[in-house]
């Protein structure tokens, strides 16, 4: 059996066949159900019991019926056996009205037993089942939780996050609403209609099959409409996801809708998905509601048969299709039959029909869990040693999509301790080398090979918390300014993090919040500006004390004495340790011991910047035209001058 | 009617608040059409409801007399004392010789004619329900879109310091699962307790023509069920409200965790965020089980009261009968519509459960519905004049969320029409909030910005925003392709303008290497360009608006070299002519503006052109030599290589 969380291989194979299959997704829910089994069988214990109490409960009220209130019509009173013997002997008028009176105030304590019961055991039952199902969706939004940090970046570029959070709330959402009470009452009506059909069956087989016949067309026409109903759903399912992405995107994004006055565009878009959502839905309701008032028709003529058929039997005193003479009793017993076993096959067929809502639901869960996840570690992978800092490509290519290489035959090695500064035009390929040194993604042939050890041959966590990151896109978390440092060393003391917010002169600003370190930043850092994020986010780095440092533009937002400063208390912090930059300013170029030129996905230049000036080649062009400008203040100062390039 | 009785809870709970649901419930105005035909279908399919009794009890009474009269005739065979025997036998069971002879001829007649009648009954009836259950999620449907698209018209007309304090994640679960509570209550729960109190009233009636002295015995169950009913209702809504609560701070985790996804892969703290979702996962769950426990307790408890009724109906006709107070035929039929009694009761459970999640939903949909923006045009708002380009801030002060330090201070200055203004200050000295404070991104806590001697408080937002082109500290794509990104603010811009617009922030050249060129999928947040072409789009953004104000914040930081270069040539053109403001970290933007801001902790600390501020500002010079002590080193190993 695959567990839920299933090895990815396996979960590959099985992915195409199951996406569409009802069955497969049912089985999914059961493996889910299966882990808190427990729960399951207690449950379904109590709700065999308060079936039992709700089923017995009749018996009684007829029992007070026949044996108290109407004794002279009934030859069957097994509740109380005086009673049954003066019915036998003929002398029903020989009862006395206490011994009735004291009969029926037995059967209703019995009745108030049983009631009290049947309520007690069904409560439990009903805990016990939602107790269950909250577990399993529980452990579903966890494991689409895990899932979404085990997909691959670019997996993020496809889709929307907004659908995936459509996922782990709505779609859940959905499932639970199926697998709680819904569920429990299906199987309490199940158990009863089994009863139903066993005493139809005893009382009188061809009646019985009478009134089965209409089970057929109530089977079919629940199969048909709910087989409607689920592809209907899956619509909805997926509008809804469209509806949450265009909510995700437009509330992450209002400060650009407002700066661009895109509201009313916006909100027009908006309408046609909310509306799409809206008209599959009510598609889907065409079906569902179709279900009851087909099925309870279908009962009503049950009903008119029995009594059409019997009646005539009866009134022709002539027995029907071979079977024994009929009563009008037996007849009055067979409608009150159809009645009561119509209400569970229609409980049944609308939980049915909602069923397909949750599997619409959990197709859309199970395709986010069963997701190939591309980058895995190995199962033999060991955890990486302390890092030196040697970092070699090895004829790396990569590319985010299959045959357009953004990274062609890269092929340099870093010694322990050197910082490489990479440069190049937009779209060269920066950006993909450092991603693949942290195993962001893997290379599509060659290796990456840090300390001479490939990175996929290592665990991810061992390898990625020895190099500090400082990303292009800042992203701090809606929580304190302390805590979004301390992301970098989860046990970091509250010292330890303020250190290291000095360290990045990040402290000033600090502490000139509303709440200095305590102040809680808004979603994405709002409140601050891109440079004091970028603060927080270096100083993040510096509190992890990496081994290993890459910085993408990493100062690129903070103003040039910030940007000084930090450069100090970087070169504190680099000592010894290899680090890769990608950077647009010549101060930090010129420090590099390596300085790469990437153009095309291919390095076409390499050395010091010193040598690749003399080289007079790419490089050289570059810096005549680019970076010289940098300089231009500096001209009037006298001290740069054009001499510069010349020697 | 039941729409009143949730109101008054509703009413009640919230102690003087506004009564929200019967607020959504009010938007099924809106559903007139759809909600008048559920309606009326319900009345007319629960109203045949009651008939099923009468037209089984036609059925059997039909069978009875046929049964009865067949007997008879068959029974007395003597020819000539037939006509005397039958007399004496019709006699017998109150009847003619006549009437049992039609009843013996007709009676299967009418046993088929009832047949037919319960057929077509059947037909008529499931027609309603459909009518009744598709029109019911039809008005609910058209309830949940008026609600989505107000929350999200909403949204996105509230002003940016509303977005500061509320997430993402927390705002899309108002939108989407409290929208969905509100409407299943619409849906069903509405439904169901109109139907339900519609059969109980029928019901009572039928059963007081019926027995008034055995419906005696059941009234009091009503006032009982009421009171459960009420202080149910009243418990479970604060723990609906902690489930959507928490609920949202599951989906804020979340949405926060898809966002930054980048950074928890770098920190590789993707086991320290499964923890840290694992905390409101679990509370999420906690609150669920409370939940459930309340109505583990509360389903059984209202079927036992209905049980209990059952009871003591069955005792006390006991005693009647007995006491030959009562028939059987009576007693039948009697127990025949108790059923609808204790079936309207038992749904009150549900009801419950359905009310209580909208009570607790509609609070938080209408939260949103009736927060204020602080920044919203005035009722007399004109429309801002084509703007020449002077602009002025008055005494400007202004702090966040209107507590802790102001971000800036007292800030005066002017802009002339054409002018680029430089800003220049430290990290957080306040330069974005100026510029944020021109399109009235925020309202300043004191003071005034002029736009050509209009208050920007005193016009349109849209007259105003939409002759200010932005390119934001942070580039926001959306989903869609370059094209319609670039088309942002222009969304008719014609192919040519976008073009140009592209061409002019050198943006032109990448696109058209792409294989689908413009029409190029940008994954959302623009995942699939690099920063610097991120960058470069947005500028094309900004410049399609063709804007008579530029506000360029930290523009070209993340393009390489080159670009930039053609950049701020583009830009240079652009910004002839219009008043331009510029935050540049770069001295030589500097040098070309007609003013320079120096900003410090909020406050202007100089202002001018270069060559004043060289001679008076020591903070510029600072400033500015501290660029220059940045690029020094630069000499340093030139120098050294040419020692070599």
């Amino acid at each position: 059996m695959m567990g839920p969380m299933g090895g990815p291989q396996r979960l590959l194979e099985t992915q195409s066949e199951k996406a569409g299959s009802v069955a497969g997704t049912l089985l999914r829910f059961g493996q889910y159900f299966g882990v808190y089994i427990t729960g399951v069988i207690i449950a379904l214990v109590l709700i065999v019991i308060s079936t039992w109490a709700q089923v017995v409960g009749p018996d009684y009220i007829g029992q007070a019926v026949d044996c108290y209130f109407f004794p002279q019509t009934t030859s069957n009173c097994w509740f109380d056996s005086t009673v049954q013997a003066a019915i036998q002997s003929n002398t029903i008028s020989s009862i006395s009205i206490d011994t009735k009176l004291a009969g029926i105030g037995h059967v209703v304590l019995i009745l108030i037993g049983l009631f009290v019961l049947g309520s007690v055991v069904s409560g439990l039952g009903f805990y016990t089942m939602s107790r269950t199902g909250q577990l399993v969706l529980k452990k579903m939004r966890q494991d689409v939780f895990h899932k979404a940090h085990q997909l691959s970046l670019s997996y993020y570029s496809e889709h929307d996050a907004g659908d995936i959070m459509s996922r782990l709330t709505n779609d859940t959402q959905t499932i639970q609403q199926v697998f709680g009470f819904a569920l429990l009452s299906v199987i309490s009506g199940a158990l009863l209609m089994v009863w139903i059909v066993i005493k139809m069956l005893q009382d009188n087989p061809v009646y019985a099959l009478i009134c089965l016949a209409v089970v057929p067309f109530m089977f079919i026409s629940t199969v048909y409409l709910s087989n409607r109903a689920r592809k209907a759903f899956r619509v909805t399912r997926e509008e809804l996801g469209n509806v949450n992405s265009d909510l995700q995107e437009s509330i992450a994004g209002v400060r650009e809708v407002q700066a661009f006055n895109r509201e009313e565009e916006n909100i027009e878009n908006f309408r046609r998905a909310n509306a799409a959502n809206r008209d599959a839905n009510i598609q889907a309701a065409a079906f569902t509601s179709a279900l009851t008032p087909t099925l309870e028709a279908l009962g009503y003529i049950a009903i008119g048969i029995v009594v059409a058929v019997g009646g005539i039997s009866v009134i022709q005193n002539q027995p029907l299709l071979g079977t024994t003479l009929i009563s009008l009793g037996t007849v009055f017993a067979f409608v009150q039959y159809v009645q009561r076993f119509t209400q569970p096959i229609t409980q049944i067929a609308v939980l049915w029909a909602n069923i397909q809502a949750a599997v619409a639901g959990g197709e859309r869960i199970f395709a986010i869990i069963d997701e190939k996840v591309d980058l895995v570690e190995k199962p033999n992978a060991k955890p990486m040693p302390a890092i030196k800092g040697k970092v070699e490509f090895d004829h790396v290519q990569a590319g985010y999509q299959q045959n357009v290489p953004v990274l062609k035959d890269i092929e340099f090695t870093a010694q322990p301790g050197q910082m490489i500064a990479i440069v190049g035009p937009t779209g060269a390929g920066k950006t993909t080398i450092i991603n693949l040194i942290p195993r962001f993604y893997d290379v599509t042939s060659g290796a990456v090979k840090i300390d001479d050890i490939d990175v996929r041959d290592v665990t991810f966590e061992s390898l990625r918390s020895q190099i500090g990151i400082v990303l292009q896109d800042t992203f701090l978390f809606s929580d304190t300014v302390m805590n979004n440092i301390r992301y970098g060393k989860l046990d970091a003391t509250d010292d330890e993090v303020i250190a290291a917010a000095k360290l990045v002169q990040a402290d000033s600003f600090i502490e000139r919040l509303p709440q200095g370190f305590q102040t809680i930043l808004g979603e994405r850092g709002s409140g601050l500006s891109q440079g004091q994020r970028q603060l927080i986010a270096i100083a993040r780095v510096a509190l992890m004390n990496p081994s290993l440092l890459i910085l993408d533009e990493a100062t690129s937002s903070v103003d040039t004495r910030t940007e000084r400063l930090i450069q100090k208390a970087f070169e504190q912090l680099l000592k010894g340790r290899t680090s890769f930059v990608i950077a647009h300013r010549l101060s930090t170029i010129r420090n590099a011991d390596l300085v790469m030129l990437l153009r095309d996905g291919q390095i076409v230049e390499r050395g010091t910047h010193n040598e690749l000036l003399a080289k007079k080649g790419a490089y050289y062009d570059l810096y005549m035209s680019q970076f010289r400008r940098e300089e231009e203040p500096a001209e009037g100062n006298g001290k740069v001058s054009e001499a510069v390039p010349s020697k | 009617m039941q729409g009143q009785a949730s109101q008054q809870w509703g009413g009640q709970r919230s102690k003087g608040g506004p009564n929200t649901l019967g607020r959504s419930i009010r938007y099924l105005g809106r559903q007139r059409t759809s909600a008048i035909l559920a309606y009326g279908a319900l009345v007319i399919a629960t109203l045949a409801q009651l008939a099923v009794p009468q037209l089984i009890q036609n059925m059997i009474n039909a069978v009875t007399e046929g049964t009865v009269a067949t007997n008879i005739m068959n029974t007395v065979k003597i020819p000539l004392a037939q006509n005397l025997a039958l007399a004496a036998a019709a006699k017998q069971v109150g009847t003619t010789v006549d009437v049992l002879k039609d009843a013996a001829i007709n009676s299967q007649h009418w046993l088929v004619d009832a047949l037919v009648i319960i057929v077509v009954f059947a037909a008529v009836r499931a027609v309603f329900s459909f009518v009744q259950a598709y029109m019911s999620e039809k008005m609910s449907q058209g309830v949940a879109f008026d609600f989505r698209n107000e929350i999200f018209a909403k949204v996105q007309r509230l002003s940016f310091s509303y977005h500061d304090r509320n997430q993402t994640g927390q705002l899309m679960i108002r939108a989407t699962d409290d929208v969905e509570r509100v409407r299943t209550f619409i849906a069903q729960g509405l439904v169901l307790a109109a139907q339900s109190f519609l059969l109980l009233i029928a019901t009572l009636i039928i059963l007081f023509a019926t027995n008034w002295k055995l419906t005696l015995v059941v009234l009091p169950i009503l006032p009982i069920a009421l009171i459960v009913f009420g202080f149910f209702a009243r418990v479970t809504t604060p723990l609906f409200m902690e489930i959507q609560k928490r609920l949202s701070v599951l989906n804020t985790v979340l949405q926060e965790n898809l966002a930054g996804i980048k950074v928890v892969r770098a920190f590789a703290r993707e086991q320290y965020e499964d923890q840290r979702f694992g905390v409101p996962n679990q509370s999420y769950y906690e609150q669920q089980i409370r939940v459930a426990r309340t109505f583990s307790f509360l389903f059984p408890l209202i079927f036992l009261i209905m049980q209990f009724g059952q009871a003591a109906i069955l005792y006390v006709s006991g005693r009647m009968i007995i006491t030959n107070d009562l028939t059987l035929g009576n007693y039948q039929s009697f127990s025949l519509y108790l059923l609808y009694v204790f079936f309207p009761l038992g749904q009150l459970g549900f009801i419950v459960q359905l009310m209580s999640q909208a009570v607790a939903s509609s609070n938080r949909i209408f939260e949103i519905l009736d927060a204020e923006s602080d920044v919203t045009d005035k009722p007399n708002a004109i429309t801002l004049p084509p703007i020449e380009g002077h602009v002025e801030f008055k005494g400007v002060t202004f702090r966040y969320f209107n507590s802790g330090e102001p971000v800036l201070n007292n800030v005066s200055f002017e802009a002339k029409q054409g002018q680029t203004i430089a800003l220049l200050g430290g990290t957080g000295s306040g330069k974005t909030t100026i510029i944020n404070l021109i399109p009235r991104f925020y309202d300043a806590s004191e003071g005034q910005v002029l736009i050509d001697g209009h208050d920007v408080r005193d016009v349109t937002l849209d007259s105003l925003r939409s002759q200010i082109g932005i390119v934001l500290q942070e580039t926001n794509l959306f989903s869609g392709t370059i094209r319609d990104n670039i088309a942002f603010g222009r969304p008719d811009a014609t192919d040519e303008e976008v073009f140009a617009a592209a061409k002019a922030a050198a943006a032109h050249d990448f696109i058209t290497s792409f294989p689908q060129g413009y029409h190029t999928p940008v994954g959302e947040r623009g995942t699939t360009l690099s920063g610097g072409q991120k960058q470069r789009v947005a500028i094309a953004r900004a410049l399609l608006l063709n804007p008579r104000l530029l506000i360029l914040d930290d523009s070209t930081s993340s393009v390489d070299l080159i670009t930039e270069s053609l950049i701020q040539k583009a830009l240079d053109t652009l910004m002839k002519g219009r008043t331009s403001f510029v935050i540049a970290q770069r001295i030589t933007t500097v040098l070309n503006a007609d003013l320079i801001l120096v900003l410090d902790k909020g406050k202007i600390a100089a202002s001018g052109k270069h060559e004043d501020l060289m001679e008076n500002s020591a903070i510029y010079a600072e400033i500015y030599n501290s660029q220059l002590v940045g690029d020094a080193p630069v000499d340093e190993p030139e120098a050294a290589q040419e020692a070599k």
